[in-house]
């Protein structure tokens, strides 16, 4: 369960990015975080991933407050979940396999259980006829897959996407939206923050609103508006 | 969720020494992409610490000589003791063979100092004028004084005597080698860290995007550094490698000058030489790229 507490954010310029936020996100949830630009959602986003701390509250993951974790201690937590970004954040001089293997390489898996693990999850994204192609020969939409895969690789219980379809035409929205809904069906939990109302109408899951920094809306099948 | 992520935790961590050797083999592979990645900066790099290490290593082999030399003269000084009449030659012996620094001490009774003299000179038949004698060895011309003013305080001391000046000179030399030395190994270290430094700074420019990456999914820390540390000392031992052929000339000159003055040269020194070449190079080079790490990687 993820639970966030009176959790506040003010930067050096003393601009708020979010006021006492009071949340929480059950195990398995699949969650919109929406808002307009400057709302808030990615710094909400980069709290859950410790990219940033709050000024003031409680930031908790699995029972565990994140808001002062040492630094010496993100990398485990990041091991625990997955992150897919807008910009995809690709290594493109390497493989589709390559960069889907490159953080569970870091661990001393074995090859062979390195191999099992990446097909498996390119399976997932449909890209596993693609594993020897470079970023620059994918599209975006399936740049973003291979970013998804790579989020889904170390099995996390919990898949953070921050504006996943932002660089991408409708049609391939869509399809990350569905992939990111299938591995909500597996038991993950999936937060999405996005701008997009098409998607969050289409697929009626819990919305949560940002605006300037405050809740304004949290719903249940809920939409942008 | 609780019981998952903390299960995840554990999933992550290696569990036996295959995991620990698979991860180390991966470092080698990242350290040795990144010197690829620096391309032909690899070998200016490593050509100047070879130019460096080379000065640090003629001037530390030199210094060694230099100091064999003056060890040899040195051991040539000794202290003349004069004792009293009334002494016992042995029990003054023993006292001094007590002070620090002092090695050897031989005896010369006033009865063979004088035959000596009579044997060299013409002398009237009188009774023995000279005192017993005694020669003190030291272990470095530098403790001669401080030996000396020790003695100095025994009562059945009636005077004493060494070449001062030669010893003050002897420790001047040595002295010299030593803050050069010194001034050298300085000088080596600042250039070593400035430039793995520079070089280290320039992987981390090219390497952002991957850096970045690698952060925000969770790798270790010491895992990102760790390629940046061993690449630091790569080129120092490079350096050190390259540094050993000119080297070995300066070692045989100065064997010729050994040889020359009839004085043994040090056996252990190329040996020493070299050994704290690699040791230094190695170290000062891992120390520059962690300064680098410290200041230019945020992780």
């Amino acid at each position: 369960m993820i639970r966030l507490k009176n959790v506040t954010k003010k930067y050096k310029n003393d601009h708020y990015a979010l006021r006492n936020i009071d949340l929480e996100i059950n195990s398995g949830e699949f969650v919109f975080v929406v808002g307009s630009s400057g709302a808030g959602k990615s710094t909400l986003m980069k709290l859950l991933y410790s990219e940033e701390k709050p000024s003031s509250g409680i930031v908790s993951i699995g029972g565990i407050n994140i808001a002062n974790i040492k630094n010496s201690k993100i990398p485990n937590l990041r091991r625990c979940m997955g992150i897919v970004f807008q910009d995809y954040k690709l290594l493109q001089n390497q493989t589709v396999f390559d960069n889907v293997a490159y953080v569970i390489r870091t661990l001393g898996i074995s090859s062979k259980e390195i191999n099992a693990r990446v097909q498996g999850a390119l399976k997932i994204v449909g890209l596993y006829e693609k594993m020897n192609a470079t970023p620059a020969e994918l599209s975006g939409g399936e740049q973003q897959r291979v970013g998804i895969a790579r989020a889904i690789v170390n099995g996390p219980p919990l898949l953070i996407a921050d504006e996943p379809t932002g660089n991408l035409d409708p049609q391939n929205s869509m399809e990350i939206m569905q992939i990111l809904d299938q591995i909500n069906q597996r038991g993950i939990t999936v937060i999405v923050s996005t701008h997009d109302n098409n998607m969050v109408d289409y697929f009626r899951k819990r919305v949560i609103k940002l605006d300037h920094g405050e809740i304004v809306k949290d719903m249940q099948a809920g939409t942008y508006e | 969720m609780n019981n998952n992520l903390k299960t995840s935790v554990k999933k992550h961590i290696p569990k036996d020494w295959l995991c620990e050797l698979r991860i180390l083999f991966r470092l080698g592979i990242q350290t040795i992409s990144d010197i690829k990645r620096t391309g032909l900066v690899n070998l200016v790099i490593i050509t100047t610490m070879a130019a460096i290490l080379t000065i640090f290593g003629a001037c530390f082999r030199t210094a060694l000589s230099i100091s064999s030399f003056s060890k040899e003269l040195g051991s040539a000084l000794e202290i003349s003791v004069y004792l009293k009449s009334s002494t016992d030659v042995r029990e003054a012996q023993s006292e001094i063979a007590k002070f620090e620094h002092v090695v050897e001490i031989t005896a010369i009774p006033k009865s063979v100092s004088w035959n000596k003299l009579k044997n060299e000179m013409k002398l009237p038949n009188i009774d023995n004028p000279l005192p017993d004698t005694l020669h003190v060895k030291v272990d470095d011309p530098e403790n001669l004084e401080s030996v000396f003013d020790n003695i100095k305080a025994i009562k059945s001391v009636e005077d004493m005597s060494y070449a001062k000046d030669l010893a003050a000179k002897i420790e001047l030399v040595n002295h010299v080698v030593k803050t050069i030395t010194f001034v050298v190994i300085l000088i080596m270290g600042l250039l070593t860290v400035t430039i793995i430094n520079n070089t280290v700074q320039l992987v981390i420019q090219s390497r952002k995007e991957e850096i970045e990456i690698m952060r925000l999914m969770g790798v270790n820390n010491w895992y990102i550094r760790f390629p940046f540390i061993m690449q630091g000392a790569f080129y120092g031992f490079m350096g050190s490698l390259l540094a050993v052929i000119p080297l070995n000339y300066v070692q045989n000159g100065l064997n010729n000058v050994h040889k020359f003055f009839m004085i043994p040269s040090p056996l252990y020194a190329q040996n020493l030489v070299i050994l704290v070449m690699f040791t230094m190079s190695i170290l000062f080079g891992a120390v520059g790229s962690y300064w680098c790490i410290k200041k230019h990687l945020q992780v």
